[in-house]
């Protein structure tokens, strides 16, 4: 007997939070180095004085002086955390994937393959526009070729560096900036919820047909806020190169948007595998539907009642 | 038992007899034909123009004996010999910049020269040691710069320090030289003891 409770009906948000709380606990508490108290106060100096170099209040000393325009200031606040988590993340994040994949190797054996009953095959109904399409496949190809390119810095101890890897960590930058507004075209068109907020034409033909359920709208905000963050601190990396004369200006800066950036890589990864898994393999049919456009109507019956509904409402 | 008596090089720069002349950083770029927006070594001061209290100090890679750039680097370039200067493999290097993030001095260097102004392979202080190429070889000029250890010379910034403010040796001979300037009041070159 299914029971409508508060816990039933947000059990996907309040286990996203408790799980996010409780890993950010363990890390916070357990494995990190970071100085915390300089990290938050750093950025509430960067928002309320718009200064990037680090120096949070004036030198007390023609040393501390130095210090700061020569070295930048506060290294051992960020920097030990950076070369921890570069070495750690070449030694342990193998296991995290290795993980994840368990689980849903479990999920798997424990749930199965959802998959419809099809007796009228040529019964075909139109779901994705070819502009959908062009989105979601170049969003999947952009996103592929980050992530190798990206774990192709990573994991550079296997590789041992040389050409090809130096070409695969240019290919990064660059294709990080190509994501950027295919990233926007995404964010837009699975902003399903804009149906509850705006009733016109325009927002039923740009967003996908639909209602988000619980799970989903969660990895629809993780990849909305993760890949801001990704974008927005890469390409900051990226855009920002200091010379020997101005790198103590920026160079904590840097850090900062480093540690941003590897922490929203992590995010990110884990919520797109969990999506890949519970949309390409968790139920059948779904990859071709979204290379030719169409599903079975009885597809969509079985499995995706709220997408039938919203595409005979639009008729 | 005796101690191993192996030299660890180290730089040092006096920052009382530092003029902020940037020599050291002419005399490197000239030697080692690095290109524009590349500053192996520069000069910081301090103070500039407040009479008594300006101060400079001339900085390069600092050879750290536990080098955090040796540390982070994804593809391990990074190498330490036995007299301590620390240098690296550009044929290895893939411009990560990870090496910048760590260095708590800001030596590594990129050059913006790839397509859309992506980085290059990272150049820093060789303290005139050349790279892992064949030693004085064309190649090794070419990627490294003179290697001047090898022929016995002192590298070229220190060389050059009209002051001599900028040491460079092993780190036992710096201190030396920089304790005997602090004491020998009156006999050459004297500077107050360290310490700002």
């Amino acid at each position: 007997m299914h029971s409508d409770t508060f816990y039933n009906r947000n059990k996907a948000y309040i286990l996203t939070v408790l799980g996010l709380a409780l890993l950010t606990f363990v890390f916070v508490e357990f494995m990190m180095i970071i100085e915390w108290k300089y990290f938050f106060e750093y950025q509430l100096h960067m928002i309320l004085t718009g200064n990037l170099d680090g120096v949070l209040t004036p030198p007390n000393s023609n040393y501390e002086a130095m210090v700061n325009q020569a070295f930048g200031p506060n290294y051992t606040s960020i920097a030990p955390e950076i070369i921890r988590a570069s070495n750690e993340r070449q030694e342990f994040i193998w296991w995290v994937f290795v993980a994840e994949i368990a689980i849903f190797c479990y999920m798997y054996l424990v749930n199965g393959r959802q998959s419809a009953e099809i007796t009228r095959p040529q019964d075909q109904v139109q779901v994705f526009t070819l502009f959908h399409r062009v989105v979601i496949w170049l969003n999947i190809i952009v996103i592929s070729v980050l992530i190798f390119t990206g774990f192709n810095i990573t994991w550079g101890m296997r590789s041992g560096g040389g050409d090809l890897v130096f070409l695969l960590r240019g290919m990064h930058e660059m294709t990080g900036i190509i994501w950027l507004p295919i990233w926007l075209m995404m964010s837009i068109i699975a902003f399903k919820d804009a149906k509850l907020l705006f009733n016109n034409s325009l927002i039923k033909k740009i967003i996908l047909p639909g209602k988000h359920k619980p799970m989903k709208r969660v990895i629809y905000i993780v990849f909305l806020l993760m890949g801001a963050g990704l974008l927005i601190s890469g390409i900051t990396i990226w855009f920002i190169h200091p010379d020997a004369y101005t790198n103590a200006q920026y160079i904590q800066f840097k850090r900062l948007l480093l540690y941003v950036h590897f922490g929203t890589s992590v995010l990110i990864m884990f919520f797109l595998m969990d999506f890949i898994y519970s949309v390409m393999i968790a139920v059948k049919g779904n990859l071709k539907g979204l290379v030719t456009g169409k599903y079975p109507r009885e597809h969509l019956e079985q499995l995706a009642p709220d997408v039938l509904e919203d595409i005979e409402d639009k008729r | 038992m005796s101690k191993p008596e192996y030299a660890r090089m180290k730089f040092y720069c006096d920052d009382n007899l530092c003029i902020d002349c940037n020599g050291c950083v002419v005399a490197c770029k000239e030697a080692h034909e690095v290109p524009v927006g590349i500053n192996r070594r520069k000069v910081v001061t301090i103070n500039e123009g407040v009479v008594g209290k300006e101060m400079s100090i001339s900085m390069a890679c600092m050879h750290c004996t536990d080098a955090p750039c040796q540390q982070v680097c994804p593809v391990d370039c990074f190498y330490i010999r036995a007299d301590g200067i620390v240098l690296h493999d550009k044929d290895k290097c893939i411009g990560c910049g990870y090496c910048l993030f760590a260095c708590p001095f800001g030596a590594p260097q990129f050059p913006q020269d790839g397509a859309f102004g992506t980085k290059g392979k990272m150049d820093k202080c060789t303290m005139c040691a050349g790279g892992p190429e064949e030693t004085n070889s064309h190649e090794e000029f070419e990627k490294y710069g003179q290697n001047r250890i090898s022929e016995g010379k002192v590298p070229m910034c220190a060389s050059m320090c009209s002051t001599k403010a900028l040491l460079v040796g092993d780190a036992n001979e710096v201190a030396s030289i920089k304790t005997y300037r602090s004491v020998a009041q009156g006999k050459g070159i004297a500077t107050e003891s360290y310490g700002w």
